[in-house]
């Protein structure tokens, strides 16, 4: 259903939709890295880890923290927290719909017990 | 009744599915989706009214509703209406019927922003009663449909669920 549907994002889930990116989350998963230790675990060049990190914090994906003098990176939990919302929220409507059309149909066929 | 539960699974990574049996000739079941006086009675969730719903039961034909909440305890939600628009694709009378499921506005705008769905629904006979079984496949919103295909959903939810693990620990 529309309007009852929690937002999804469609930014973050553009900015999910490429390889490396998706990589670099799953690596973020196990806990914050620096720009220096993702694009070593990823094999990348460090230009092109930070540039995949801006599009990931551009999106809402991750954020970055300063720590000294080097940037931390982490995922925030929200896009993920909307996109599970909306499945969720799918699937709900869909039972309620199913347990009325259940109803309907009982007294239709005057199956109806109560 | 266990045999009325929903059962609900997700398919090659980008397909959720949803079944159900109903105590209810397949014909009858059938019907309930092709007709909007029948569809009037059940498409609104929980608290939702359908004021409004053609159908124009056809290949190619549109499906237009409008769903208004009528419950003062959804709060925010009471009072506000959302439209759909599906418009069908193919049509096995009493088996089969496939539709593009669409967010649009009173007018039957479509509103581009919002994932369209290409919903199957397959109705089995089953000793009298029938097995609904409805295969809702996301179309369209290219990022979704780019993440559903890399197989990326159950990652998604996996490491949402890991998140929400480590918010809980760090209370």
């Amino acid at each position: 259903m529309s309007g009852n549907r929690p937002g999804m994002d469609m930014a973050a889930l553009s900015a999910l939709a490429e390889p490396n990116r998706m990589q670099i989350v799953e690596l973020l998963r196990e806990g914050p890295l620096t720009v220096g230790e993702i694009a070593d675990r990823l094999g990348l060049r460090q230009p092109q880890a930070s540039k995949h990190l801006k599009v990931l914090g551009d999106s809402g994906v991750v954020e970055a923290k300063a720590e000294a003098n080097r940037r931390i990176y982490k995922l925030r939990p929200e896009p993920f927290q909307a996109l599970d919302a909306w499945l969720a929220s799918f699937r709900r409507v869909m039972e309620e719909r199913y347990d009325n059309l259940d109803d309907y149909l009982r007294k239709l066929q005057g199956k109806d017990r109560s | 009744m266990s045999n009325n539960a929903m059962e609900s699974s997700v398919e090659n990574d980008r397909i959720l599915v949803l079944e159900r049996v109903f105590d209810a000739p397949r014909e009858l079941v059938f019907k309930m989706f092709s007709e909007a006086e029948h569809l009037r009675h059940w498409w609104g969730p929980k608290g939702w009214e359908i004021p409004v719903c053609t159908v124009d039961f056809r290949p190619g034909g549109v499906w237009h509703y409008c769903m208004k909440c009528a419950d003062p305890n959804q709060g925010q939600f009471y009072g506000m209406e959302s439209w759909g628009k599906g418009i069908y694709k193919e049509i096995v009378e009493g088996e089969k019927i496939v539709y593009t499921d669409y967010f649009s506005d009173a007018e039957g705008t479509i509103n581009e922003s919002m994932p369209a769905t290409e919903v199957t629904l397959a109705f089995v006979e089953l000793d009298g009663k029938t097995r609904l079984i409805s295969r809702s496949e996301y179309a369209d919103a290219e990022g979704l449909k780019s993440v559903i295909d890399m197989g990326m959903l159950q990652g998604i939810t996996e490491t949402w669920d890991r998140l929400e693990h480590r918010l809980q620990e760090m209370k």
